[in-house]
């Protein structure tokens, strides 16, 4: 897939999950996110651990908010006024509000993970203007710094349990946090050295190949595209409307222009091949 | 011949250490094959690091006297200027990697040097047809053994076509005919009126004639020493064990997706240590992770007694994360509540006088003699080790069969995966062979 094609479709995404706070969109937005990167993903990279992370993310987000928000009319619980930061009512609204938070947030990190695992990291720097290729190399070298600390850290917590580390609580994992830490930051010095020695910043940089367009990008960068201009114009001309679960809880509103916008990021799963 | 490099009582020390790494050292660099020799820590890799910048201007620290490297000055030459002529392939191939597939890899530095896309196209098959890796040009770097890197790391420094070479322990994981591919890419750069230095700790594997030798001892120039064609005598084991069978594979498969081997019947015994041998990339490394139990093995069965495994991985170095050495050694007695000191593992790999010091700060063969006394230290029952004399001296060699030698006759049950024969062939009471996915005895020992 082209990066710049995908660059357009990851703008989009952002646009689109950050434009309104409108949960159906956001659903859509992130389905169309999370189905993009299950379909075009390079064929070695596993899904689990990076849906897991976000997951994770989202989780947090919505804990948070139930926590911290105590606005709203539905109360589920009262905690102690004495409870620093937590004391106070915790409400349905606040946990809709983090639910709503948590889709924009995921759909923006799977945009940000789907752009390094469908692309390889040479193709984005190939796609890069000139001026940016170093930064541009850089980029891409730290880009694999991610799956380095996951082989790492698997490498390290097999040698730690035939050394006999067993995990018995949270601070037992620094004996393969610490070292798979240190062994990746190891790693980028070592690297950065290489790099030092293999005359990166000598020079202007040329690329062996440059990245080329096919008709499914095309597809792919006209409907994102067409995507970011429908929505902004919505936007513009009021045809989103806002929505706030505070004070009082209402479903929300659906209009069928930012929805469409919403359905085109599903392009580059019809555009693939 | 032109001068390429001149050291005149030239000096080093890295920030924050007590001693120099490099004292005094003056000689100077023409074309041809120069090996330095020297045991681990003596200053080899700071050597290398000199001849093109990195030390001092990557590295910080102090240098004195005087240096040039291509008639210029290397304290106020840049690295990324002098690397435009000197290419450097370091002793962990691994970590130089930039980008994710070879092809892509071994271009980055022409890339760098700014070359039309056809030149570079060029430069990167003529390298990896060099080494004899052309079929490995779409593979993902991610995807290849030890060796399989350490080439990709030696045809990317081959595609910057350098005028001065520089190889740190160019063959530590290459099998036989990876080795002599070097070889002759050396001998063909050095016809050409290219200086090829490689720093090598079994240095008859890159041997040519007309080598030059530099040896090393605490950071100083000392007296050559005569390299043999082989690797010094050790007395080989050969013994039959006969003790009972700790671990057994029956028809096994292995393989992470798909299978690198198959059909594969082995049986370790008390007291046997079994070598497994193979060109690069042809699975030692799974069949060791599958017996240890690390993997599942595809098909097929596989016995293994209980008891304790003590398992050497193939990057040692990230399982050391104490602040010193005595302690790493004895996080494994605490963790596996063993009965027994440190004292004695650290004394029988000569350890004891870095006993506080910090695991990072070692040199490589170091390093790998501190993983090898934190996972050896007790009596393991199994013992399973993935390339244990890499970056390792002849003394370390040595060592490290003593320690072998005592671990059998207490009756461990010792598998090593390694692409040194030659180890193989010394500490081995069996050698196995792995190639196109079949295990079998190793021709030289059949015969």
């Amino acid at each position: 897939m082209n990066p710049r094609a995908l660059a357009v479709w990851v703008a989009a995404v952002l646009l689109l999950s950050l434009g309104s706070e409108d949960p159906v969109y956001r659903v859509l937005t992130l389905g169309a996110a999370v189905v993009v990167l299950a379909v075009r993903r390079r064929h070695e990279v596993r899904l689990r651990p990076a849906l897991l992370a976000v997951g994770a993310a989202a989780a947090l987000t919505i804990l948070f908010n139930f926590l911290l928000s105590h606005t709203g009319q539905n109360i589920v619980v009262a905690l102690p006024g004495w409870l620093p930061a937590l004391g106070g009512p915790l409400t349905v609204e606040g946990a809709v509000y983090g639910f709503d938070i948590a889709l924009g947030l995921a759909a923006c990190i799977v945009a940000g993970i789907t752009l390094s695992l469908v692309a390889e990291p040479h193709q984005l720097v190939d796609s890069l203007p000139a001026a940016l290729s170093r930064t541009g190399a850089a980029v891409g070298a730290s880009l694999t710094l991610v799956p380095r600390l996951g082989h790492s850290f698997v490498a390290v917590r097999e040698a730690q349990q035939m050394r006999g580390w067993r995990p018995r609580g949270l601070r037992s994992w620094t004996a393969v946090l610490v070292p798979s830490v240190l062994t990746t930051i190891e790693g980028s010095v070592l690297m950065a050295e290489a790099m030092e020695a293999r005359a990166f910043g000598s020079g202007p940089r040329s690329a062996l190949a440059t990245s080329t367009w096919r008709p499914s990008d095309l597809l792919t960068a006209s409907a994102a595209g067409g995507a970011i201009v429908a929505f902004v114009l919505a936007l513009v001309l009021g045809q989103i409307p806002s929505w706030q679960p505070y004070p009082t809880l209402l479903l929300p509103a659906l209009n069928w222009w930012p929805a469409a916008c919403c359905l085109a990021l599903f392009a580059p799963v019809l555009a693939r091949g | 011949m032109a001068e390429l490099a001149r050291f005149e009582e030239f000096g080093y020390r890295y920030p924050e250490a007590a001693d120099a790494a490099l004292r005094a050292i003056s000689f100077e660099l023409a074309g041809g094959v120069t090996l330095i020799g020297g045991p681990s820590g003596s200053g080899k890799t700071t050597l290398l690091r000199s001849l093109n910048g990195l030390v001092p201007h990557f590295h910080g620290g102090q240098a004195w006297g005087r240096a040039s490297i291509l008639g210029a000055d290397l304290r106020t030459t840049s690295t990324r200027l002098l690397a435009r002529a000197v290419s450097m392939v370091f002793q962990e191939p691994e970590s130089q990697f930039v980008l994710a597939t070879v092809r892509r890899e071994v271009a980055f530095g022409p890339e760098n040097l700014g070359l039309p896309p056809l030149e570079i196209a060029q430069r990167v098959d003529c390298s990896l047809e060099t080494i004899g890796i052309p079929e490995l040009a779409e593979r993902r770097i991610a995807t290849l053994s030890g060796g399989q890197r350490q080439r990709v790391a030696l045809a990317a420094a081959l595609a910057m076509r350098p005028r001065l070479l520089l190889l740190d322990e160019p063959t530590s994981q290459l099998d036989d005919s990876g080795a002599d591919s070097l070889r002759l890419a050396c001998q063909g750069l050095a016809a050409q009126g290219l200086a090829v230095v490689i720093a090598e700790h079994r240095p008859w594997r890159v041997d040519m004639p007309g080598c030059h030798q530099l040896e090393l001892e605490q950071g100083s120039l000392a007296s050559p020493r005569v390299h043999r064609s082989g690797p010094p005598a050790l007395p080989a084991r050969r013994g039959l064990a006969t003790g009972a069978v700790v671990w057994e594979l029956n028809d096994l498969a292995v393989g992470h997706a798909e299978p690198v081997g198959t059909g594969i019947y082995l049986a370790g015994r008390e007291g046997e240590v079994v070598c497994l041998t193979g060109p690069n990339g042809s699975g030692k490394t799974t069949l060791l992770r599958t017996t240890a139990g690390l993997l599942r093995p595809l098909s097929g069965a596989l016995f293994r007694r209980p008891g304790r495994c003590a398992y050497l991985p193939q990057e040692p170095g990230g399982i050391l994360h104490q602040a010193t050495l005595l302690d790493e050694v004895r996080q494994t007695i605490r963790w596996l509540q063993l009965d027994c000191q440190p004292g004695p593992i650290l004394e029988e790999f000569e350890l004891s006088s870095l006993a506080d010091s910090d695991p990072r700060d070692l040199s490589t063969g170091q390093r790998q003699r501190a993983a090898l006394a934190a996972v050896l230290v007790g009596r393991p029952e199994m013992v399973f080790l993935d390339e244990p004399t890499r970056g390792a001296d002849p003394n370390s060699r040595a060592l490290l069969l003593k320690v072998l030698d005592r671990l059998t006759a207490q009756g461990s049950a010792v598998l090593v995966a390694t692409s040194d024969t030659q180890f193989a062939h010394q500490i081995g009471d069996r050698v196995m062979e792995l190639a196109g996915g079949h295990l079998r005895e190793s021709s030289e020992q059949a015969a």
